[in-house]
């Protein structure tokens, strides 16, 4: 076969002045450097590794609730505060007697607000009466303070090409964080959806957003609407109901055909609140639950090795060039033990799922609930573990990676 | 505790993409002693997963060329098994592709088989008198394929009697876009749209993609299939950093080479975001020339004039726009019977390119239905579909964090509308999961220039033949080599992959020649 494409003198002058174009091209293009690169560029702005904050104020919700409202410290932030979904967190760094400890906490302030040079971002956090860490917020988090955290994550965000026109949210406790943000955005027009949310509290007094929430129905009255869904014995707040989210109470206020559930409370309240959904024979799409780190006690998870539970192991770490050896408890995920002894490990969700920990299994056995086990299926096979959902059941050696 | 990194090597990785994996992992076979260095949390660069709810979604892999089957393996699975030791489940793509054209007065819908006498014979079937050109096409592919391969033999050093002798066609189309042989050669345009559906693959439109590297690509998915890893890209990535630490080397994420120290025209170290300063001679770079040329290598003074001038000379590559679909209906239901498929309005590949320039609604997208390669990807009764498109970075230049949503979603939307248009299949009623991927997520996780996930256009001039002659005068930093897509194989997973393998070996011939080893 005898292919031409000019003819054959011309294809063959063609291949032999290839060397001699390429030259010429390379020799009429700039020499300086390429400037800023736009995508490179927004891409940044829209999720940096980092954010370095400010706490501007200070605002006790309820008796154990407080807010923070944080603006990005202007020293540090060239773009101000990154733009995010309402319903997504942020992983603060926290320094505690001297170790550095991540928590993920949803953003209840609305996208819009964080949008300008004085935007901000609000958290809400509840006090837990045996949690170091919220006692330390106490004890320290005032106006000026600078937070370290990272940009907006997680998933847990109304989607308009995949969720029905209708949320409908399910909340306990401080959980009515997320929706705070997403009633703020559809009043304020930046969220085309409607909002309904049962929310459930112990008792009147630890509801928080009460009247922010009053105040969001009267300006959004078609598109947010908030029930109270109060447990304790004797309810004296108008309009609300007694006892659980049942699914009756769904059924009572929820349009089953055209809403999307959003669940985001205490694991007590997921393994309830999803008996009662499975009872509505919703198809699996229509329901979408927050991560919301790890149970309190894993002791108590069917599953667990019941012998497990009180053992305390060394964890061997392999970390940049550095190797060393941590206590663990069988009964806290490796995670803890690795933030204990100050390595600073990287993470975020701090619930199996995002993977920012992830971390390689040298040698050892460890625990992984199965509702938190957020592992690509290669990292199951060659060994691999999340570090902030794997608890040790022995002796570990493994190699993480650094602090970014 | 100090976790600063050791402070020496014989050779640093930077980046863990496809190239550097293969680049670490052969250096480290030929026993030398090297870190590779990631900015993000694990290896793969573009060769990744993620996973949603109930569904691990492959980030970027449609088709991987040149593995072949275990009875007849083609390079790259030699790369792996046979010098590597890398043993993959890999599971062969069920279709070449299924070609839809949409546009007006289009009616093109054809599912293409690989195999060159498949391929030639369902053409015939769709275009009837076409087998004649289309076999001698092929033929040529071939030529090219296997001129590749002697000079891949020859080091370096054909002779040029038998390249002239032998592979004269190969010569004369080398200067040439597919346009100019496809005209060359007779081809008829309704053929002609066939045989080039795979453009987007590569980038540039026909008329300025050349033929050689679109030949070779051909004509190696034609002869050895297409090949995708059971458990997604990511056990590719992963089964590479595992056997590249069984032989010795060491691997550090989330940690970015920030400089590249060079000293009198040779390499001496890299500098990462923590501050380690590590003393190497020499660097194999998965990131580009683009990059390397105009940010990383200190001091500036370094960088001289005629590499700054290679790297702006050269056209940076298209970025993507994906969706990603986990879906409650299994694919028969949906009624997607292929894995692969090409959705264009029409394969006037210069007018589809111009449409990545804008963020109107996508006129040209590839799009995988992952359970028809891998059912059990999945679990029962659900599917993943991944929608595709490409841009041009300066679509996106104008788009601010405030609007960023609403466009992404937008485009989205549209893609969906298209590929349901095309397919019939109702798409979505049944979505669970859905994720979105734009350039701006593709930089993030790799920090490619304008999010390109392709290397460099291979226009004729800048194509694997002129890439490889300029080798040694291109070569401006002593101790520095380049792998992946940036690479003189141009881009996709097996070129970027093996490209690793070379930059390895010129490597360690470089330190040999250094008297830093053994020969």
């Amino acid at each position: 076969m005898k292919v031409h494409v000019k003819g054959n003198l011309r294809d063959l002058l063609a291949f032999r002045g290839l060397g001699r174009k390429r030259k010429k091209q390379i020799a009429q293009a700039p020499a300086q450097g390429n400037g800023p690169d736009p995508v490179n560029q927004l891409a940044e702005q829209l999720h940096p590794g980092r954010q370095y904050l400010t706490i501007a104020e200070v605002v006790d919700e309820t008796h154990s609730t407080r807010s923070f409202k944080l603006v990005a410290d202007p020293a540090r932030s060239a773009n101000g505060l990154a733009p995010f979904r309402a319903g997504q967190y942020l992983s603060l760094k926290v320094v505690v007697d001297g170790a550095s400890i991540t928590r993920p906490y949803s953003i209840a302030s609305a996208p819009y607000e964080a949008l300008d040079r004085e935007g901000h971002y609000q958290i809400t956090i509840r006090r837990e009466p045996d949690g170091f860490l919220t006692h330390h917020i106490w004890d320290h988090w005032a106006a000026g303070t600078r937070i370290e955290s990272s940009g907006p994550c997680g998933t847990f965000y109304y989607e308009p090409l995949r969720d029905a026109p209708q949320i409908t949210g399910l909340a306990g406790g401080s959980g009515a964080t997320p929706f705070r943000s997403m009633a703020r955005e559809i009043a304020y027009g930046g969220l085309d959806a409607e909002l309904l949310l049962l929310y459930g509290s112990s008792d009147e007094d630890d509801i928080v957003f009460y009247e922010e929430f009053k105040a969001l129905e009267e300006e959004a009255p078609d598109k947010v609407q908030v029930v109270h869904v109060l447990s304790c014995d004797e309810v004296s707040l108008a309009g609300c109901e007694q006892g659980f989210i049942t699914a009756d109470t769904i059924r009572k206020y929820a349009d089953l055909e055209r809403s999307s559930f959003f669940v985001c409370g205490p694991q007590a309240m997921y393994s309830f609140v999803e008996q009662e959904l499975a009872t509505l024979g919703l198809p699996r799409r229509r329901i979408r639950r927050e991560v919301f780190g790890t149970p309190k006690d894993i002791r108590q998870s069917p599953g667990y090795p019941q012998e497990a539970g009180d053992r305390v192991h060394q964890v061997t770490v392999q970390i940049g060039g550095a190797r060393t050896q941590v206590p663990a408890q069988a009964s806290e995920p490796v995670l803890v033990a690795l933030e204990r002894a100050n390595l600073r490990p990287p993470s975020q969700c701090r619930s199996g799922e995002c993977g920012f920990c992830r971390a390689r299994l040298v040698s050892g056995k460890v625990y992984i609930l199965p509702d938190s086990d957020g592992r690509r299926a290669a990292d199951k096979k060659f060994g691999y573990l999340h570090p902030c959902a794997a608890y040790p059941l022995s002796d570990l050696e493994i190699s993480i990676p650094r602090d970014a | 505790m100090l976790q600063t990194l050791r402070k020496g090597y014989d050779c640093v990785v930077v980046g863990a993409g496809n190239g550097g994996l293969g680049a670490a992992a052969q250096l480290a076979a030929k026993g030398a002693d090297v870190l590779l260095l990631e900015q993000h949390s694990m290896p793969g660069g573009f060769a990744t997963s993620f996973v949603r709810g109930r569904f691990e979604f492959e980030a970027a892999l449609h088709q991987f060329a040149d593995i072949g089957p275990p009875s007849a393996k083609g390079s790259a699975r030699q790369f792996l098994e046979d010098e590597l030791g890398v043993y993959l489940d890999w599971v062969e793509v069920p279709e070449a592709f299924r070609l839809i054209l949409t546009g007006p007065g289009e009616d093109l819908d054809v599912v293409m088989p690989y195999g060159p006498q498949n391929f030639v014979d369902a053409l015939e079937r769709v275009v009837p008198g076409s087998r004649e050109p289309v076999s001698r096409y092929i033929q040529l592919c071939q030529e090219v394929s296997e001129a590749l391969t002697y000079l891949g033999q020859s080091k370096g050093n054909p002779d040029s009697r038998v390249l002239r002798k032998q592979y004269a066609n190969f010569l004369k189309t080398c200067p040439y876009t597919m346009d100019q042989v496809a005209d060359a050669l007779g081809i008829p345009q309704q053929a002609r749209k066939i045989l080039h559906a795979q453009w987007t693959y590569l980038g540039p439109p026909t008329s300025r993609l050349n033929f050689t590297v679109y030949a070779a690509m051909l004509y190696l998915f034609l002869t050895t299939s297409a090949y995708i890893p059971r458990l997604r890209s990511h056990e590719f990535a992963v089964a590479l950093e595992t056997r590249f630490r069984e032989l010795g080397g060491e691997v550090a994420y989330h940690t970015k080479v920030e400089q590249i120290l060079v000293e009198e025209g040779r390499v001496k170290g890299v500098v990462t975001a923590q501050g380690d300063e590590i003393k190497t001679r020499h660097v194999i770079s998965n990131a580009s020339p683009t990059l390397v040329y105009n940010r990383l290598i200190q001091p500036r003074q370094q960088v001289p004039e005629a590499a700054l001038k290679q790297a702006n000379a050269r056209k940076n590559g298209v970025s993507a726009f994906t969706v990603f679909l986990g879906l409650d209906a299994p694919p028969d239901e949906l009624g997607l019977h292929e894995y692969s498929y090409f959705v264009y309005d029409n394969m006037k590949t210069g007018e589809m390119y111009e449409t990545f320039k804008t963020l109107d609604a996508p006129r040209a997208q590839a799009a995988l239905c992952s359970n028809n390669a891998t059912p059990d990807c999945s679990p029962p009764g659900t599917s993943m579909v991944s929608l595709t498109t490409l841009y041009r970075p300066e679509a996106w230049q104008g788009v601010k964090p405030r609007g960023y949503v609403k466009i992404k979603n937008q485009i989205a939307h549209n893609l969906i509308a298209h590929f349901e248009q095309a397919t019939g299949a109702s798409i979505r009623p049944h979505i669970e999961e859905l994720e979105i991927a734009t350039p701006q997520t593709f930089a993030r996780y790799t920090g490619s220039h304008g999010g390109t996930i392709y290397g460099y256009e291979p226009e004729p001039w800048d194509s694997l033949i002129p890439r490889m002659m300029a080798m040694n005068q291109e070569k401006y930093v002593d101790g520095l080599e380049f792998c992946g897509g940036y690479a003189f194989r141009c881009h996709g997973y097996s070129s970027s992959f093996k490209s690793g393998q070379t930059a390895a070996l010129l490597t360690f011939r470089d330190m040999v020649e250094q008297g830093e080893v053994q020969g």
